[in-house]
């Protein structure tokens, strides 16, 4: 009954994905790899798709588990539980984390005598009536929201009749090292992965997961390197390393008879598409934490969740270099979870397989 | 009396006579009597009559309530047999000519019937009483609906009998799949209530809820659908309608061909539909009559209206109050200089003039028709252009409000045109304290509370949450017909093709 379709499974992916990391990513990949940056992109898709890869090879052992039931079969009761909490802390961290960076927008650009916890009140609200459903409706968000601002990336393309392609050549400028070195940049944005454990077991057609996955990330991928190139190719290579937000002040410079500031509409709008991001972490966090103390229904949790973000943000009163920390941080904690920790857990299940045919034999 | 008279009045049952029961029936017709006089005190509408019936003059009795019956039945099928029609061949009684009857033996019945406006017949010498079905009061002809109405669909609409609802469907379905299942609501209201499906389309988990939660209804009275709608809807909590309501039989003939189910509530002209999505309310049976284009643009301009009955306002304020950069600035400068007389807020200069067409409407609707024309006439010239010219409010601010008036007024369903103009406040609000941002934020948290909503357990948003490409026909367009094979997934019916085949090409046929 409380099962997913394959689209919406791809638009859950692909929602926890493109957050708020998009508006300054151009910029965070100038800055290191100049306008090579979108092969940074490319690159980081592919590795991205492998970890994913080994996380579905290794949860499709355990079709009905999500992440709190396969580490307490995998870890014992307390052990398991144990090991889930800094995962917990990390998918609450990470939801919280995309709330406030979506908050410094709107405070900047919107709301500047607003005090933070107010706007986080306000995103709260929204989020809430999603959150304390089920997974379906969490998915049934997701798709509807993508449906609802697929128009959006054709906005940037009034831009490109000024864009000069230039900027772009030559590929490879200065070898393949900047573009390595660019790859950590691009960890936040394309975050999202992790959520498998929590939505794969709901996932009507299994056998589609992989394809799904790979379905999610292309998405992603193509809307970062359109946008990137779109801003490489409109400010010059090095006016963009000046722009904190290179997607955000592209879009000023369009301008309708009706309508004087674009982007000002644009980035409002773009809050719809920010509150699945945060709303599929915010969901991992409450659905283990109510899994871990055996109650069925979440919504309590959800709500607990929100008072204590809006506490943190009333205490903290985060700013924008707070949360560029932070996000660097939270990255590196991201590069475990997605790439370290799904090997680890392929290596392990497979030596606890074995280990349990053994003894059963 | 005689044993073919015997014959025919006999009940299979037999009962213990010896036993004093004051809840069966008496042998002996003046104690019959006296007891239904005891039952029904103080009803000076119960009328006793007397008489004596057949060849052997047996004394009997009819009683019924005036007025709930049909006096021409009475008369010419009761009385006229029973009291001088008088078979020569055959001895004994005749039988009174009405199909509707049946025998009872406990006073409970006999109640109950008298109450339904039955009539009820007792012999001497007889422990049981007949009971005729000669129902009849007064009733409305049937008329075009006043709330829904069409320009080229059918011109009836349902009345206050149940029974003959019932037959305003089945006129439209011929069909042995067309099931109706009866329930009684409402302890001393005692209303009939029928469930309506086609057994081979509607899905039967849907039914199971829908008996479910109306057996579960413990009250007085159901006065009427919209109370029964109330009480079987999923979530109360809600601003938006969760069933529909309608008085057209064609409209509730098509939900019932995509699997939905129909409550008919006797003494109520409106029916419910259930399951019901939010985008049903969009639906029209108009659109189905026209050409496929303009309906499609017909239904567009709906989901456009709807977004401004429901946005415009708030939009307006937030532009005035926060987010003026984002329109360009000679239009800015026009408005400034239409608002600079205005002494108030723009919040409460909206919610003003927003009270005042609410209450202008709803004065309209309560007044009779003559003196209608005065409201308009006072809310177009004195309110608008009288306000305007003493600085009130401004005139894009009446323009504001007239296009929203007439946005809510687009959409097809009332009930969800008032949930549109009841919402527009607390996005009024929002959009006064945080601009753009409260906007969206409003608009996220119906989107959220949409996509959650359910309606007998089916989602609410469908077919956008969850999104069905094949339901896209006929949401925000209508394609032609005959490409619609299948039925709409939203209702989860459980035959898909409703349409043979696609229409014959060239010269085929």
């Amino acid at each position: 009954m409380n099962e997913i379709t394959l689209m919406q499974y791809i638009f859950l992916i692909q929602g926890a994905q493109v957050g708020t990391g998009i508006l300054s990513l151009p910029r965070t990949l100038a800055e290191v790899s100049g306008t090579d940056g979108w092969i940074s992109l490319v690159v980081a898709w592919f590795l991205n798709f492998l970890a994913g890869y080994v996380i579905l090879l290794t949860i499709r052992r355990y079709q009905d588990f999500t992440l709190p039931d396969l580490f307490n079969y995998l870890f014992g009761k307390w052990f398991g539980k144990l090991l889930l909490l800094p995962l917990i802390v990390y998918y609450a961290c990470y939801g919280w984390m995309v709330l406030i960076n979506a908050m410094l927008y709107i405070k900047a650009w919107f709301l500047p005598k607003t005090s933070e916890y107010m706007i986080v009140l306000l995103f709260a609200i929204p989020s809430y009536l999603i959150v304390r459903h089920g997974i379906r409706v969490q998915a049934r968000y997701s798709e509807l929201v993508f449906y609802m601002m697929m128009w959006m990336p054709l906005i940037f393309l009034v831009t490109l009749k000024y864009g000069h392609w230039i900027h772009l050549l030559p590929l490879f400028k200065e070898g393949f090292e900047p573009i390595l070195n660019a790859l950590p940049k691009t960890v936040f944005a394309y975050a999202g992965n992790e959520i498998l454990f929590f939505i794969y077991p709901f996932l009507n057609k299994k056998q589609y997961a992989v394809h799904g996955l790979f379905i999610a990330n292309t998405m992603t991928m193509l809307i970062y390197v359109y946008i990137t190139i779109v801003c490489f190719v409109f400010f010059t290579p090095d006016e963009i390393t000046l722009l904190n937000q290179p997607a955000l002040s592209l879009l000023k410079t369009i301008e309708f008879r009706f309508l004087e500031r674009v982007d000002m509409l644009f980035l409002a709008l773009y809050l719809i598409v920010v509150t699945k991001t945060w709303s599929a972490y915010i969901y991992c966090t409450v659905f283990s934490t109510s899994q871990m103390l055996k109650k069925q229904d979440h919504s309590k949790h959800t709500l607990v969740y929100f008072i204590a973000a809006i506490a943190c943000t009333y205490v903290l009163n985060p700013t924008w270099n707070q949360s560029e920390r932070w996000t660097t941080m939270l990255s590196n904690a991201s590069m475990i979870v997605l790439y370290v920790l799904p090997v680890l857990l392929l290596i392990y299940t497979f030596i606890f397989e074995k280990y349990r045919r053994w003894k059963a034999a | 009396m005689s044993q073919a008279t015997e014959d025919r009045y006999s009940c299979s049952c037999s009962l213990d006579f010896s036993k004093e029961n004051v809840h069966m029936l008496n042998h002996d017709l003046s104690q019959n009597i006296e007891k239904a006089k005891e039952l029904f005190p103080a009803a000076p509408d119960l009328v006793v009559f007397r008489f004596a019936a057949g060849s052997q003059e047996i004394p009997a009795a009819l009683l019924y309530l005036d007025g709930l019956n049909d006096k021409n039945s009475i008369n010419n099928h009761i009385l006229r047999p029973l009291m001088y029609e008088i078979p020569d061949d055959k001895p004994g009684i005749p039988a009174p000519t009405i199909s509707g009857v049946r025998t009872v033996t406990a006073w409970s019945d006999v109640e109950k019937a008298i109450l339904h406006g039955e009539s009820v017949l007792f012999f001497e010498g007889k422990p049981k009483a007949w009971i005729y079905s000669t129902q009849g009061w007064p009733q409305r002809a049937i008329e075009d609906p006043q709330l829904e109405s069409s320009l080229k669909g059918a011109h009836q609409g349902f009345v206050e009998t149940g029974k003959q609802n019932i037959a305003l469907i089945r006129r439209y379905i011929a069909n042995k799949e067309l099931r109706i299942l009866e329930h009684t609501v409402g302890q001393r209201g005692q209303s009939k209530v029928w469930i309506m499906y086609l057994n081979d389309v509607a899905h039967p988990e849907i039914l199971q809820e829908l008996t479910t939660r109306i057996d579960k209804i413990d009250v007085d009275a159901v006065i009427n659908t919209g109370e029964l709608a109330e009480y079987i809807e999923d979530n109360p909590y809600s601003p938006f309608p969760q069933t529909i309501t309608t008085e057209r039989p064609d409209s509730a003939v098509s939900q019932l061909l995509q699997g939905r189910f129909i409550v008919i509530v006797d003494r109520s002209p409106g029916v419910i539909i259930a399951p019901t999505t939010f985008t049903s309310f969009f639906q029209s049976v108009d659109d189905y009559s026209m050409r496929w284009q303009i309906a499609s643009f017909i239904r567009l301009l709906r989901f456009i209206a709807f977004m401004i009955a429901m946005l415009l306002p708030a939009f307006y304020i937030a532009v005035i109050s926060f987010n003026y950069e984002i329109i360009p600035l000679q239009l800015l400068l026009s408005i400034a200089e239409s608002r600079s007389r205005v002494p108030f807020p723009p919040l409460l200069e909206a919610v003003l003039m927003e009270i005042t067409l609410e209450m202008m409407r709803e004065a309209g609707i309560r007044l009779p028709a003559p003196v209608g024309q005065t409201i308009g006439i006072v809310g177009g010239i004195v309110i608008g252009q009288a306000a305007v010219q003493a600085g009130v409010v401004s005139n894009i601010m009446v323009i504001v409000v007239a296009s929203t008036a007439i946005a809510s007024f687009i959409l097809p369903s009332y009930d969800m045109g008032t949930t549109v103009r009841l919402l527009r406040f607390p996005m009024m609000l929002m959009a006064s304290m945080f601009g753009i941002i409260g906007i969206i934020i409003g608009f996220v948290t119906l989107v959220a509370h949409l996509t959650a909503l359910e309606s007998l357990g089916t989602p609410y948003g469908s077919p956008l949450a969850p999104f069905r490409w094949s339901d896209m026909k006929d949401t925000f367009i209508r394609l032609p017909l005959w490409n619609m094979v299948k039925r709409p997934k939203s209702a989860r019916p459980i035959q898909d093709i409703r349409i043979g085949r696609k229409r014959p090409k060239e010269d085929e046929s």
